[in-house]
């Protein structure tokens, strides 16, 4: 498949230049073509070819990220998302202060454009216990007002951060729940967190996003990230559609279930929550 | 309008909410911009940002900070805040 790449263009940031490098040499990496943020933001048509025609890459360097929300605005669909100033968090070497990319500045790019290439060849995928996830079948319904939010009766357990989890042997499976993506309505982009990457429990899962809100994926269990769905990064209003289902978001290997468990809600006691929180709002 | 509980543990009981760090926040108001729960509100004639209604906060959500170019948004150590909730919790129990 053919790549483009949406880079902030940065010129007042040492995060920019860091940013506008990454998306030259991952162009050149899997022959991708570059596209200016300014000239799509002036001139949309100019690049209807390089959008319609291929997967879109885009480069953030901080957390305004002015590349998402134009190509949010844009309504171009993201393929692949890396922001710089994670990046630099992550690396825990400080990027030089200066427009010209230092020793740090120098050795983040290649380390982000080695990242973006391994993730476009090897994306993540599920494990082989599929057929032990079936979408479940009973549930409970809080009514509030036009709305239905429907919460599985058996197998799932919930936290207060509307982030389900199911359990088969020592793996879980874990996507937000049915009030949730009604309450963020049509979801265009699941950020997935990095596999192998270890969780606590309430620790970050990536985010989903829609045109009404960014939702922070609250793991309810603390584990290793060993699979993301392949589907809803291709597709997320699979999330939408089935969101106890094939709308799942990460697998998880578990450390210590037992624990976790303490700080999660049935079904019955969730539903609770969810009558609480729709009446609140 | 704010959760009245997080996990059973009055909401007010748990120190959860951004810190605005003012030698690097520039007032652009994306975070309020953001937040659907309205945390923050604008002062002085709209230039100045405050955390006007931190139990409104989502207990453990960070997405505003995310949105913070200048990074001047803080919150509280995860862990400690869990290890508080617990410890609550346990209180709760024992009464």
């Amino acid at each position: 498949m053919k790549h483009a790449i949406l880079s902030c263009t940065g010129l007042d940031k040492p995060e920019g230049s860091v940013a506008r490098e990454v998306a030259i040499r991952s162009a050149d990496a899997i022959g991708g073509a570059i596209i200016c943020p300014v000239l799509l933001n002036r001139a949309p048509a100019r690049y209807k070819k390089e959008l319609s025609e291929g997967a879109l890459i885009v480069v953030d360097g901080c957390s305004t990220r002015c590349a998402t929300k134009l190509a949010s605005r844009l309504g171009a669909k993201v393929e692949q998302r890396v922001l710089v100033s994670d990046a630099v968090k992550a690396s825990g070497r400080p990027l030089e202060s200066t427009l010209h990319l230092g020793p740090n500045g120098t050795a983040l790019v290649q380390t982000m454009v080695d990242e973006l290439v391994r993730g476009l060849n090897a994306p993540a995928t599920p494990s082989e216990a599929a057929s032990a996830w079936e979408t479940p079948t009973e549930y409970l319904v809080v009514t509030h007002d036009k709305f239905e939010f429907r919460i599985p009766v058996v197998d799932y357990l919930f936290n207060e951060n509307d982030v389900w989890v199911r359990v088969s042997d020592a793996v879980a499976r874990v996507g937000i729940s049915d009030y949730m993506q009604q309450k963020l309505t049509d979801i265009s982009y699941f950020e997935p967190p990095k596999t192998q990457a270890a969780v606590d429990q309430f620790g970050e899962l990536g985010s989903v996003e829609s045109a009404k809100a960014v939702f922070e994926i609250i793991s309810p269990v603390s584990g290793t990230v060993v699979g993301v769905n392949p589907a809803v990064i291709e597709n997320p209003a699979l999330i939408n559609e089935d969101p106890y289902g094939s709308g799942w978001l990460v697998e998880i290997k578990l450390t210590d279930l037992a624990q976790d468990q303490a700080l999660l809600l049935d079904g019955a006691a969730y539903a609770d929550v969810v009558k609480r929180k729709a009446a609140e709002e | 309008m704010a959760e009245t509980t997080f996990m059973g543990v009055p909401r007010e009981k748990i120190p959860w909410f951004p810190t605005i760090d003012y030698d690097k926040c520039t007032s652009c108001m994306e975070c309020d911009a953001f937040c659907p729960h309205r945390v923050f509100e604008r002062r002085d004639n709209g230039t100045r940002l405050v955390v006007a209604n931190p139990t409104n906060c989502v207990v453990f959500c960070r997405a505003c900070a995310k949105t913070c170019g200048p990074d001047a948004l803080s919150f509280p150590n995860k862990p400690e805040i869990i290890a508080l909730i617990k410890q609550i919790r346990e209180e709760e129990r024992v009464k």
